[in-house]
């Protein structure tokens, strides 16, 4: 069985998924704000993105702010590539199984 | 099974269910609360409002006031959010290019009432009409935003 072409397994774990999905709409999130969308502990969300920064598909940034540590998280182009490729691939598989199932339909359709 | 190595047709359509989810709430969060687009339009409002008083030190103070307020109002709403919008995209780029010709409409008219008719109620009324004006545009900037991040534009 082969995956269809932009399937992605490193984006493909749900979080992982999500958080592309959001940082793929904007320029950048801060990492509270993914958090809570995800609804996971600090220590799970920096996992996932510690993942897809390795991949090269997320980009962290620091900045200072009222002495305050604040983390923002932004998609590079290889990782919007990769979440629309992904995306894309999903919809194919679901798309697949849909004109499957319209198919017979179409065929007692032309007979009767 | 579907097409994708062990990964079902029922697992992607979840898959996609769970991107839709997850704009959604971004949808929700980024919308302005209800006294956003009225503050702007007292800001818009007020600035040509000014005008009525004809005093070019009034004016200058006005426009520095309205600077300071429209950026912490902007600034405090991106903090709330916890996430920056690239707005200049598209059909919000549409909405924004409209707004910004519809105030100079008015502006410019009031002007014209007030400077060269002498007609002070001019700036008044735009004042009004550019606060209605800058919430109808935010509005439709919050329709579009949302229909961008569910990804229906």
């Amino acid at each position: 069985m082969t995956a269809p072409p932009g399937f992605n397994d490193l984006v493909h774990a749900p979080n992982r998924l999500q958080i592309c999905a959001l940082l793929a709409v904007v320029g950048s999130a801060e990492f509270s704000t993914v958090r809570d969308a995800l609804g996971v502990a600090d220590s799970v969300l920096s996992k996932h993105v510690a993942v897809l920064h390795d991949a090269g598909y997320v980009e962290v940034h620091k900045s200072t702010c009222a002495s305050r540590v604040r983390t923002s998280l932004s998609l590079t182009g290889a990782g919007t590539a990769a979440y629309e490729g992904h995306v894309a691939a999903l919809r194919a598989i679901t798309e697949s199984v849909s004109l499957a199932d319209r198919g017979p339909v179409r065929r007692r359709a032309a007979v009767t | 099974m579907g097409l994708g190595d062990g990964v079902g047709p029922g697992e992607a359509a979840a898959a996609l269910a769970a991107v839709g989810e997850s704009r959604s709430w971004l949808a929700d969060r980024a919308t302005a609360p209800w006294w956003y687009h009225p503050m702007f339009g007292a800001f818009n409002g007020g600035l040509i409002a000014v005008g009525a008083a004809r005093s070019a030190v009034l004016f200058s103070w006005s426009v520095v006031g309205y600077t300071f307020a429209c950026g912490a109002l902007m600034w405090w709403n991106q903090q709330r959010v916890g996430v920056r919008i690239q707005h200049h995209r598209g059909w919000e780029n549409v909405v924004f290019i409209g707004q910004v010709l519809a105030l100079a409409v008015v502006a410019g008219l009031a002007c014209w009432l007030g400077v060269a008719q002498g007609l002070r109620v001019a700036f008044l009324a735009a004042g009004a009409l550019a606060l209605l004006l800058t919430v109808a545009f935010g509005k439709l900037t919050d329709v579009v935003l949302r229909a961008r991040l569910q990804g229906r534009l």
